[in-house]
């Protein structure tokens, strides 16, 4: 199939740099998934590899060919689109055939294309029909349809469920999980949802502002996230950031300054940091626990999601959220005890970038 | 499944939101006067159209032509110093060319303007629309001293020709519609390898078919009653459109009225129907074109 490099990709609007550098490689049947804020450039990105933006500066690479200033019907790729993008005037059978036919393929060679995708997807019942005598679900699989039969090298995502209702998305999102693993295909996946981002990707690129803050396995970026912004943008609900102070230390043994507590903590893993350095603790909502002997938190808000509850806590002055299997019953304003287990935390110096070093995981 | 509810329960009347019967009967009163105020002087020209000269201009006013006199509509089709089957021709392909001709550049143009990215794109634009600024009987003379120096003066080519080059108005409500048109699906064809006329073509024109309708009924509307331009670019009777063809009827043959008004009946009868079969489209075109 293809890979994709970018290397020092910049993109300009005006004065405003959206772009700011980005150098990524993206291997051979590899689902990526790019993730970040609204306005981190996800889009933009995408787009550049479609060829339907402009790049700046650097270069697009697919498969070791440059294709920066190629046009887009001439790299390989397909897209689909957030609101399908389909041909309103045409049926499913005419949207799916359209490009092979703007390929000069002969109806002998569309056909069989054509009704191999559909059958795939399961939409050969809707051939004939247009897009709007078809549900969001069914217009999106023929949007991806539409990409499959143009058997490109790569695949290109541009928020495609974020029209469909929750249930829907939760199928069609199978339904691409599936659909990577038939075709082997290389894609690139862009969505603001991380749900999708971790259950879909292969490696996350977590955008902010333009440039890439990690790029890793979804289990990476969530327990060993490279900056706060990633620690806080990967997990819902986020993780709780703490101020703190290296009092002091023993190679994996610390001594945290928690504001007026000094408490002892045996990380795990490799992290740098010195006594006496401004740092933030990173703590998972599954990582504070309901505990007899813990500190008295005040209860701010509770969330009751059925199979697990979500607490909002105020410790010494400082919001806390807390995560709890099943239903806990607590009134608002009660006292919860509650200790932090801070074995799986993460670091951060002042500048906000990750203590961990880079070997250990 | 629901049951309805049973037993004493009593369904609530609809809240009237229109005032009361006397307020609807004053509204509709009000809005019926206004129309026959529209109506009456068409309403006199169909019923003098089948009249003749004495019970047009009898003291004894009748709203219904007795007798209905239908040869006035023979002698319309046949009087030899009256070609009007000949300038109702012309009419129709003055008005059919300049609204071809309309379509076709003010759609192009109104594509780039919407849909595509150029340098000083937005520049040329502004310009465009302030060419609405200018009077058209400034470039008037101008336009005419080029066309009589190509010899194209007693021609239907100055009246056709500068159709083919847009007119601001059209281009700027096209282009409001084309602004509508997701730009997904024109990045979708891009994709698909169609070249930029074939997206024009085959993506984007065919989703603006009522701004088309709305832009050709304009058009269309305002070509038929057109009357300085054919005044001035022809010379021949044979060649006039029915606009200016009625006008020098009702000047050289002052008292033939019923005639007159049997020729205006025929004149504004094509669009009546017209507007009739494409009011929908119309209506929908004009809401979109206003909403974007």
């Amino acid at each position: 199939m293809g890979n994709v490099t970018l290397r020092g990709v910049r993109k300009l609007f005006g004065s405003l740099e959206v772009i700011k550098g980005v150098d990524l490689t993206v291997t051979d049947g590899e689902l990526v998934v790019f993730v970040g804020p609204s306005g981190c450039g996800k889009s933009t990105l995408l787009r550049m590899i479609a060829g339907l933006e402009d790049v700046d500066y650097g270069d697009v690479l697919i498969n070791g060919i440059d294709v920066t200033d190629m046009a887009p019907a001439r790299r390989g790729v397909a897209m689909v689109f957030q609101n399908y993008a389909l041909y309103p005037h045409m049926n499913a059978y005419d949207n799916m055939a359209y490009g092979l036919r703007r390929a000069g393929l002969r109806r002998a060679e569309v056909d069989p294309r054509v009704r191999r995708a559909a059958g795939m997807l399961q939409i050969d019942h809707l051939l004939d029909r247009r897009p709007k005598a078809m549900s969001g679900g069914q217009r999106q699989r023929v949007a991806i349809g539409r990409a499959i039969v143009r058997d490109p090298k790569v695949f290109l995502f541009d928020e495609p469920l974020s029209n469909l209702d929750a249930a829907l998305r939760i199928e069609t999102r199978a339904q691409i999980a599936a659909l990577h693993r038939e075709l082997r295909a290389t894609m690139i996946f862009v969505t603001h949802d991380q749900v999708e981002a971790m259950t879909l990707a292969d490696r996350i690129v977590v955008l902010n502002a333009g440039r890439i803050e990690q790029i890793g396995t979804p289990r990476e970026v969530y327990h060993n996230p490279a900056n706060i912004f990633v620690a806080g943008f990967i997990g819902a609900p986020a993780m709780n950031l703490i101020p703190a102070r290296i009092a002091a230390r023993a190679g994996h043994a610390f001594l945290l300054r928690l504001g007026d507590v000094v408490e002892p903590v045996e990380l795990k893993g490799d992290f740098g940091g010195s006594t006496g350095d401004i740092v933030t603790l990173g703590v998972r909502p599954e990582q504070v626990r309901v505990s007899e002997d813990g500190q008295p938190a005040e209860v701010v808000l509770a969330e009751h999601l059925g199979g697990e509850t979500i607490l909002h806590l105020r410790l010494a002055e400082r919001p806390l959220i807390l995560r709890v299997q099943g239903d806990l019953n607590v009134a608002l304003g009660a006292q919860v005890p509650v200790t932090l287990d801070l074995g799986g935390a993460s670091l951060f110096d002042a500048a906000g970038t990750s203590l961990r070093r880079a070997s250990s995981g | 499944m629901t049951a309805l509810p049973t037993g004493t329960a009593k369904r609530r009347t609809p809240r009237n939101r229109g005032g009361g019967w006397i307020g609807k009967v004053m509204f509709h009163a009000l809005m019926l006067g206004i129309a026959a105020i529209f109506l009456l002087p068409f309403w006199w020209m169909l019923i003098s159209a089948f009249k003749n000269n004495a019970d047009i201009f009898s003291l004894d006013i009748t709203w219904w032509p007795d007798p209905v006199r239908w040869e006035n509509v023979v002698a319309l089709f046949t009087r030899p110093d009256f070609p009007f089957l000949r300038q109702f021709g012309n009419s129709v392909f003055y008005a059919g060319m300049v609204t071809l001709g309309t379509v076709l550049s003010c759609s192009v143009a109104a594509y780039s303007f919407a849909c595509l990215r150029w340098k000083g794109r937005d520049a040329v634009f502004a310009l465009t629309i302030g060419t609405l600024l200018i009077p058209a009987i400034v470039t008037f003379l101008p336009t005419y001293i080029v066309f009589a120096r190509m010899g194209l003066v007693g021609t239907y080519w100055p009246l056709i020709a500068p159709a083919f080059l847009g007119e601001a108005f059209y281009i700027f409500m096209m282009r409001q519609f084309f602004l509508g048109v997701p730009r997904e699906l024109i990045d979708a064809a891009r994709l698909d390898g169609a070249a930029e006329f074939r997206i024009f073509w085959q993506i984007v024109l065919p989703q603006a078919q009522t701004a088309l309708v709305v832009v050709a009924l304009f058009s269309i509307v305002y070509t038929w009653h057109e009357f300085f331009g054919p005044l001035i670019y022809l010379n021949d009777r044979n060649d006039y459109p029915l606009s200016v063809g009625l006008f020098t009827f009702r000047t050289q043959r002052a008292v033939e009225w019923p005639i007159t008004m049997m020729g205006s009946l025929f004149t504004a009868l094509p669009l009546i129907v017209m507007f009739l079969f494409t009011r929908r489209l119309f209506r929908e075109g004009l809401a979109t074109s206003s909403l974007k």
